[in-house]
């Protein structure tokens, strides 16, 4: 998919391309090791039974990732470059489950011409704010919260 | 080394820890995260850039081994900035400090808040992540 990163491109109501991951217990290890977070409640399941969770969780940063993943997709170098998330972690993913990442945009802010390069070659530059989620197979939702990339036309 | 939860006091700070974003750390990221869009993007600029989440992650990970947490800590929020891309081979060093901390429920609820900067102490990432730990 093309990265788009214009306000001319996004307006309000645009959904962001989701995407899906199916959860397995060998990639949570992967993520582990791949992170260093080898908390047990990810990676070790007899001890993750006794706990609250009753088994082992996916790493709350891996949901994480899913979203940084739709959102370079969504906006480019936008997203490294002046990228925001702020979210809330409401639920827990499991090995097992798919996990779907998917966002909308709910305003975007025209800061007009910049006083700077960007007025010399007339481009437009802005904020754009999405409501981003990752929901589970039944439609729960994991983690929502919003997403916000500079616009430089 | 790590640190007592107990005495984890807001502004508490925790002591620099620094780290790279090589190449075989980033393969191995991307790999685990099945990220397709971060290669797809630095093939089209022609620039290697490290996943901004594994910045991120990285830079949780010195904290989480400074923090000591006890197993069972798990996320309750975050939030990230990210300033600028980081190149893949770039050495940052990240800082972090209590915001805040309270009680509820059975649980110990830690805000910490932290930066990873570069070798010209530039900040490169800003974040807040709040940690829920069973009592």
């Amino acid at each position: 998919m093309p990265t788009r990163s214009t306000s001319e491109t996004w307006s309000v109501g645009g959904e962001l391309p989701a995407l899906s991951k199916s959860l397995t217990q060998e990639k949570i290890d992967a993520y582990a090791r791949a992170s260093g977070d080898f908390n047990p409640i990810h990676v070790d399941p007899a001890f993750a039974a006794g706990t609250f969770f009753g088994g082992t969780i996916a790493h709350g940063m891996l949901l994480l990732a899913y979203l940084s993943e739709m959102l370079t997709a969504a906006f480019g170098r936008a997203w490294l470059a002046g990228g925001r998330l702020k979210v809330r972690f409401k639920g827990v993913a499991r090995p097992g489950d798919t996990v779907t990442v998917r966002g909308k945009v709910e305003r975007v802010q025209d800061e007009g011409r910049r006083p700077d390069a960007d007025a010399r070659s007339g481009r437009p530059s802005g904020r754009l704010f999405a409501a981003v989620e990752c929901v589970n197979q039944e439609g729960q939702v994991l983690v929502a919260g919003e997403a916000e990339v500079r616009l430089d036309g | 080394m790590s640190t007592n939860i107990e005495l984890l006091e807001k502004g508490h700070r925790f002591p620099p820890v620094s780290f790279a974003l090589d190449e075989a750390t980033v393969r191995q990221y991307l790999e685990a995260v099945e990220d397709a869009a971060l290669p797809a993007l630095c093939r089209d600029g022609g620039q290697a850039w490290a996943p901004p989440m594994a910045v991120a992650a990285l830079a949780l990970r010195g904290l989480m081994e400074a923090m000591g947490l006890p197993a069972g800590a798990v996320h309750g929020s975050q939030e990230f900035e990210f300033r600028r891309p980081v190149a893949v081979g770039e050495r940052l060093a990240s800082r972090a400090w209590v915001a805040h901390r309270s009680q509820r429920s059975g649980w110990l609820a830690l805000a910490v808040e932290m930066e990873a900067t570069d070798e010209a102490g530039q900040t490169v990432l800003a974040g807040r992540a709040s940690v829920l730990i069973p009592q």
